[in-house]
């Protein structure tokens, strides 16, 4: 999204290119010390009934002041989340306008063409673009996570607010479904960024320790080429043909 | 053996010292009592040490137990109050030691027997003479160990009230005779109150803050305070601005088909998790796979 469009008539290729740029950054931070707070408040109430939940939350100052900082994060990720959306907006109406993250047939193919390559019946890797489809799942499982947990979360956080908003034929169920809403879906949630987001970032071979994308916002040429070489043949095509031709 | 031997001489050295101070022995005090029943088996037991420091532990026996005046007790000789008296006869089923002593709750608790006897408890046993109604011990205990108030070791103070109701209200046989659920407890503990009162929350509801305790009344009485309209006062003492569709919240039903928005809502989402772990775990494990193999094919190359 933020990517410059370098010019392809450079001959001699930059070291690195931007990524993300500051405000993504920025908004990343926040979304995961947000994240790692809730989770970590929130977690003794979805099994309290072990005995080690009620240990856990008293390392957070009890079960009132666990609750406070579970809200205080939750809201504070909320904003997070409006901040990007605001920034999105901001950026379309700037025209500069990209649809990188946004799923395509392509990722299907990738898809299907990485699991090939997997197991062992095709010999070629995808040739990912800007985003993987891993990354992209990534992106829109956490957007939708914000959106379920989040709209759930305010009802349960200010319940009296929420019931003037409740239309009265869902009053018999609507308690329950936020209360489903936020318990379950926060459990996904946080399983899917341990096997995914951690897997993907820090714990794959040519990642770990860890991606320093989030900190830089830069990613080397080189990975570039390996990693999304869709995307460098997008930005540098002159490059990327001599590099064929040879 | 030896422990009890000493407790029994003592007891009878304090007994005799006791005499002198008290020439009628027709008055009998705590003391003399428990030199049988704070000692010997095959009576009923006090806890001597125990009763002396409950809220109690300052009354003579026959304060309450009052058709005993002489020890060893031998007949009712006493004169007892009117008001006792009918109280016992109505109570006879919950205790059939000593009813009297029962009853004797009201000559300092008064007000408290008033509302007792109003609530839902206390109509089943006055009215319909039953023996499942609490009464006072059901709920405080033995009155010769009631605790004071702030030490945590009262089964009606906030710790373990909830222990307390469910010792009935989860019990099936009861909870058929009276058309409740036994499952109102654990309903409660997976509430959004339950949850924050297991992990040690204090400021949450628990049953009597919402049922009443003395004067609990049935959820179908239309005075009582979760009925109706009285729910919105209820509620909005702890959540002020709460409205009709806020009150809803909480009704201690089980999610089932018959509720099917949550129901479904929720097996959906145990299926979608369970398929995106499964997925996320398949394509990082075939990845793995996939990594380690390109990695021996490289090695094996380079030799």
């Amino acid at each position: 999204m933020s990517q410059e469009r370098h010019q392809s008539q450079v001959s001699e290729l930059p070291e690195e290119v931007e990524r993300l740029n500051i405000h993504y950054r920025i908004q990343h931070i926040i979304l995961f010390t947000t994240f790692i707070l809730v989770a970590l408040t929130g977690w003794a109430l979805k099994y309290p009934e072990v005995e080690y939940s009620s240990r856990w939350v008293r390392i957070w100052g009890g079960p009132e002041t666990a609750g406070i900082i579970h809200r205080v994060a939750g809201i504070t990720m909320l904003l997070d989340f409006l901040y990007h959306l605001i920034y999105l907006g901001y950026r379309f109406f700037k025209g500069e306008r990209s649809f990188d993250i946004v799923p395509t047939p392509k990722d299907l193919v990738d898809f299907f063409q990485n699991i090939k390559y997997f197991l062992g019946i095709s010999r070629d890797k995808p040739k990912f673009g800007r985003f993987t489809y891993s990354q992209k799942f990534d992106y829109w499982a956490v957007f939708w996570g914000i959106l379920i947990i989040g709209s759930s979360g305010l009802a349960l956080a200010f319940p009296t607010k929420a019931a003037f908003l409740i239309p009265s034929w869902a009053t018999n169920w609507a308690w329950e479904l936020f209360y489903i809403m936020h318990s379950d879906e926060a459990l996904l949630a946080i399983i899917f960024i341990f096997f995914w987001h951690f897997y993907n970032e820090h714990l794959k071979p040519d990642v770990f320790p860890m991606s320093f994308v989030w900190i830089t916002g830069k990613i080397s040429i080189k990975n570039l080429k390996e990693r999304h070489p869709a995307e460098f043949e997008r930005l540098f095509p002159k490059a990327s043909i001599k590099e064929k031709e040879e | 053996m030896k422990r009890e031997k000493i407790t029994l001489l003592s007891l009878i050295f304090i007994f005799l010292i006791s005499l002198l101070s008290h020439p009628d022995p027709a008055i009998a005090n705590s003391l003399s009592c428990l030199i049988c029943h704070g000692t010997s088996e095959g009576v009923i037991f006090i806890d001597g040490e125990r009763f002396s420091k409950s809220v109690h532990g300052t009354l003579d026996c026959t304060s309450c137990h009052l058709k005993y005046i002489d020890t060893p007790h031998k007949t009712l000789e006493k004169e007892i109050d009117k008001s006792i008296l009918d109280i016992s006869l109505s109570i006879r089923i919950k205790s059939k030691a000593d009813p009297v002593a029962l009853s004797a709750c009201n000559q300092c608790h008064p007000d408290v027997f008033g509302k007792v006897k109003g609530s839902v408890h206390g109509q089943n046993i006055f009215k319909k003479k039953k023996s499942d109604g609490a009464y006072c011990t059901d709920c405080h205990g033995s009155a010769h160990y009631i605790s004071p108030g702030k030490s945590g070791q009262s089964p009606v103070d906030f710790g373990h009230v909830m222990e307390t109701c469910g010792g009935c209200h989860e019990k099936e046989s009861i909870s058929k005779d009276y058309g409740f659920s036994p499952k109102v407890l654990e309903r409660y503990k997976e509430s959004f109150h339950g949850k924050k009162y297991i992990l040690g929350h204090k400021k949450v509801p628990v049953c009597t803050t919402c049922h009443g305790s003395h004067d609990v009344k049935s959820s179908k009485d239309p005075q009582a305070m979760v009925f109706g309209t009285n729910r919105l006062n209820l509620c909005s003492s702890c959540h002020p601005g709460a409205n009709n569709k806020f009150t809803s919240a909480i009704t201690h039903k089980p999610v089932g088909r018959d509720n099917p928005i949550p129901y479904y809502a929720e097996k959906t989402l145990i299926v979608l998790t369970i398929s995106v772990i499964a997925g996320c775990i398949l394509h990082v494990l075939l990845e793995a796979y996939a990594i380690i193999r390109d990695y021996l094919r490289e090695k094996r190359r380079e030799e």
